[in-house]
């Protein structure tokens, strides 16, 4: 009947439970008052129809009858509202893990933002960011340095393990989202500039679906989202191995640059008129790559970097690319130039290819590409 | 009977003493240059029809789309564009100048004045919001907005919403609040000031005690919204960072700001209703009203506390955990006035003679409606239970249960009522009655069903969705509801179209009606009443019609005497 009559549930977590039945309190009081009143307008109806000979009334009130239903309905509410405390602490307050769950203290990653988050009792739980971005989930899995971006992270599929108490911070990065998994329990809006958080304690290994709840632009429908519930044991491995296939990504993605660009200088040596970008030398320190990322150069037909990819340093917010503060940290200037020339070769995790314009071969200068190149590098790595 | 009799005399007896009407002007300059508060009422409501058929045509669009899961019928682009302008247009474009209208028309007959207090100022908001529908209107020549009809920021945003569409709509808002705001003051002063000799603040009309609380709920939050759109018009031009998060903007603010409009406008929007079936259910019961006071009482209310209950729009934003509970109890509160009202009306017809009219059974059809609407408020209302609830297809059930269940019912059997006063034609009743069955069952079977899509976990505002848990079924049900919905509605204009043509005559007073409005001929001169009676109930009308039959009688028995 769940879906019909009430809200989902089924991953026994103890505040989507509690809602639950909250809901269906609601729902008895409510069944009862609309057949209660409904049934009386009826009955109101049947009998008082105008008949021959029959006159009305002329009663224009009565206090006593007013005192009572707006007594009688006050009841009711506090009647709700008593219950609705009751459950509070159930809704609100996450357990702490079970026995066999996994746990840990609070990590330095798990920023708690400035509302005071709630924790379990014990203070020790599963730690995941949740981060919405158009049109799309990431969740890293928070650890103890204060770096966010070494964490394991995952797209769209969360997957935790049962037993467990996991606390989600939840943030956006460029328009309002909203987290909602239907069978945990409610949902959490994702505000720009604002930490919102929840919690769930799944006790039944399972996928359980859900999807942004927030209308957040024209792939708001496709925003989808779900988290997949396993044992503790099956959990550890999932994780080990996610965190070894990022490392293993990188170095790869790492590697294909490197050859790319060898590659490129090799035929730039034999024909040297070809790119455009590969003639003309210039000093480097005269072209502002900062202006370049900010606003492309125009007349050869060079676009922003800033309108599709984020920088913290330009100020640039956007999320049609990867966050260049993410994926190029830690990586060398011939990774980012490979990266600019060849967009279609390594495609980040969660993107598609063919959507980064690649005429910046021809369309940049020699001079304009180092520049560029050196302002990125610059600000993310400070080299 | 000598004392009465020449007592009655100094204050003019309450006769009808008009008994032809001045040819009107005619020509369409005369409508342009009207400042008739009739004529106003007329257009207001013509235009506002109009704007109800195109968000009608949005609304089947979207319910076509919708039709069945995964469907590639719109893109995403044109779907967000469509239920953006459906919810925009029915509000603003359609229930708000339809209230506007039929206030304008109504008010000064049934309060015995003999117009608007300012009539210049009245026709200026008719323009007004005319300008708002053809500048909103006019993006469809670009690009129509995409962000909803609450606009939140950052989508809202120029870095997000980079087409002109934004910007319509929030000069649509801004027109269209000017022209609410400026005709609230004339509602307001019209009643406070203008009322006929004898109609004291217990004497007045119901719907006029609604439309007086209306016109200070407008009062009290349109500025707030129209300051709310011009600092998103300066974020998107003029270099401020006011709802920003990456300049230290609050996308909060706006919500804030948003509801602290959105929520009064609900009762904006139904309080007139409200009024409307507190002037039909005692004509068709024969039956003064249940507690007149109370039902004031509950107005003024329901509009105290209908102001302060705005963030249980934002249950599941960040904010702090007292505000979640005081929001809670704010709404509980408001339910109390709102619910206890469906019982005045229920025993205003108990032990009454009760006529069923279209116009009563649109009355009926509105208290079923509402009665769903009120009790799903409650699960709303309930944080925890919202945090499930809000942003599905639940809440779109629900506002549509109240909005066009309270508001739009509540309006379809006014039309029924007044149309023979404002037309001096009837509707025909055997089509209304047609019109009635289709458009009750039409919306049930449409916006009953949504709430099991919300509950099985469909948001609000997805173009597609898979079909898991019956998404299928259900939605194909409330696509066929709304076709059948749209044919009652059809049914309704086509009356209306026949009525102004070739309806029967209806004389002044065709359902022994209550107030002043049935006091004058159907349609009343420009000039509204010869002589305005002196008033001594709540039901003039009632007190006249006895006083006609007394000396009537006092003729007649005088007449006996004569001859004999």
């Amino acid at each position: 009947m769940g879906g019909v009559i009430g809200p989902e549930s089924g991953g026994g977590t103890p505040n989507a439970e509690a809602i639950r039945s909250l809901y269906f309190l609601i729902f008895g009081l409510g069944v009862v008052v609309f057949v209660g009143v409904g049934g009386l307008l009826a009955y109101t109806l049947l009998k008082f129809r105008a008949k021959r000979g029959v006159e009305a009334k002329q009663t224009t009130g009565s206090t006593r009858l007013e005192v009572g239903w707006t007594v009688g309905a006050a009841l009711i509410l506090v009647l709700i509202a008593l219950v609705t405390f009751i459950k509070l602490d159930q809704i609100k307050n996450p357990p702490n893990s079970s026995a066999d769950g996994i746990s840990s203290p609070i990590n330095a990653s798990f920023n708690p933002g400035p509302a005071k988050p709630d924790l379990p009792p014990n203070g020790r739980s599963l730690n995941i960011n949740v981060n919405g971005q158009q049109y799309l989930w990431r969740y890293s899995y928070a650890d103890a340095d204060t770096n966010n971006l070494n964490n394991v992270f995952a797209y769209e599929q969360m997957v935790v393990p049962t037993n467990t108490t996991v606390s989600l911070r939840i943030r956006a990065q460029d328009v309002q989202h909203s987290w909602w998994i239907p069978e945990l329990g409610g949902k959490f809006d994702a505000v720009p500039g604002y930490t919102n958080y929840t919690w769930f304690k799944i006790t039944k290994p399972g996928v359980y679906d859900g999807q942004c709840a927030e209308l957040c632009g024209r792939g708001h429908a496709t925003m989808i989202a779900s988290v997949k519930a396993v044992s503790p044991a099956e959990f550890k491995i999932w994780f080990a191995a996610q965190k070894a296939a990022i490392a293993t990504a990188k170095q790869d993605a790492a590697m294909a640059r490197n050859a790319l660009l060898a590659k490129d200088a090799a035929a730039a040596k034999s024909a040297p008129s070809t790119p455009a970008a590969m003639a003309a030398p210039a000093p480097v320190a005269a072209i502002d790559g900062k202006k370049i990322f900010v606003a492309g150069v125009p007349a050869s037909g060079a676009l922003a970097c800033g309108s599709c990819h984020a920088l913290k340093d330009a100020g640039t917010n956007a999320a049609v690319g990867p966050n260049l503060d993410v994926v190029l940290k830690g990586q060398d200037a011939a990774m980012i130039t490979a990266s600019i020339l060849y967009p279609n070769k390594i495609i980040s995790k969660g993107y598609a290819k063919g959507i980064m314009p690649a005429n910046y071969p021809t369309a940049l200068t020699k001079a304009q590409l180092a520049a560029l190149v050196k302002y990125i590098n610059g600000a993310v790595n400070g080299k | 009977m000598t004392t009465t009799t020449s007592s009655a005399r100094q204050t003019a007896d309450p006769e009808i003493v008009v008994d032809s009407v001045q040819p009107p002007q005619s020509g369409w300059l005369s409508w342009l240059t009207t400042t008739d508060h009739k004529r106003i009422g007329i257009m207001y409501m013509v235009a506002a029809w109009m704007f109800l058929v195109i968000g009608g045509v949005e609304a089947l669009l979207i319910r076509l789309q919708l039709a069945v899961p995964d469907n590639t019928l719109l893109s995403p682009q044109t779907y967000n564009a469509l239920f953006t302008m459906h919810g925009t247009t029915m509000i603003f474009l359609f229930l708000m100048p339809m209230i506007a209208g039929m206030a304008n028309y109504l008010v000064p007959l049934m309060i015995g004045a003999r117009g608007m207090a300012f009539p210049k100022l009245n026709a200026l908001t008719f323009w007004l919001f005319i300008a708002g529908g053809v500048v909103f209107y006019g993006s469809l020549l670009f690009s129509p907005p995409e962000c909803g009809w609450t606009c939140y920021a950052p989508l809202s945003e120029t870095a997000f919403s980079p087409s002109n569409g934004v910007d319509s709509w929030i000069f649509l808002i801004q027109l269209t609040g000017v022209a609410s705001f400026i005709g609230a003051l004339n509602m307001f002063v019209t009643i406070t000031n203008m009322r006929a000799p004898g109609m004291s603040w217990g004497r007045v009309p119901l719907f006029v005690w609604t439309m007086l609380t209306q016109s200070m709920l407008l009062i009290i939050s349109i500025p707030v919204i129209a300051g709310a759109v011009t600092l998103l018009l300066t974020d998107r031009h003029f270099g401020t960072h006011f709802y920003d998060p990456t300049n230290g903007g609050s996308p909060l603010l706006w919500q804030h700001l948003f509801w602290f409009f959105g929520h009064p406008e609900v009762y904006i929007l139904i309080l007139p209703g409200f009024g409307i079936i507190s002037e039909i259910m005692p004509v068709f019961s024969r039956k003064p009203i249940f507690n007149y006071k109370a039902i004031v009482a509950a107005t003024l209310g329901i509009a105290v506390i209908g102001t302060l209950v705005w963030a249980h729009h934002m249950f599941t934003v960040p904010l702090p955990f007292f505000l979640l509970i005081f929001f809670m109890l704010g709404t509980y509160l408001v339910a109390i006035p709102t619910g206890v009202k469906i019982f005045n009306w229920i025993f205003t017809m108990w032990s009454g003679a009760i006529e069923f009219p279209v116009a009563m059974l649109y009355a009926l059809g509105f208290l079923a409606t509402f009665l769903l609407g009120g009790i799903t408020g409650i699960f709303l209302a309930t944080f925890p239970v919202d945090w499930q609830l809000h942003d599905t297809y639940f809440v779109v059930a629900h506002l549509h249960y109240t909005v066009v269940g309270g508001a739009v019912f509540a309006m379809l059997a006014g039309i029924y009522y007044w149309f023979p006063k404002i037309t001096g034609r009837m509707l025909d009743e055997k089509l209304g009655k047609i019109s009635f069955v289709f458009t009750l069952v039409g919306f049930w079977v449409t916006f009953l069903i949504q709430h099991s899509a919300g509950l099985s976990g469909m948001p609000r505002r997805v173009y597609e969705y898979a079909d898991v848990n019956n998404l299928g079924l259900y939605n194909m049900i409330s696509t066929i509801g709304s076709f059948i919905l749209a044919l009652g509605v059809l049914l309704t204009i086509i009356n209306i179209v026949k009525g102004v043509r070739s309806g029967a005559k209806a004389g002044p007073d065709p359902w022994k009606g209550n107030t002043l409005e049935w006091f004058t001929p159907s349609p009343p001169p420009v000039n509204n009443f010869d002589v305005v009676p002196r008033v001594r109930s709540v039901e003039p009308m009632q007190d006249i019609r006895r006083q006609v039959e007394r000396q009537s009688r006092t003729a007649e028995e005088a007449g006996a005497a004569a001859r004999r």
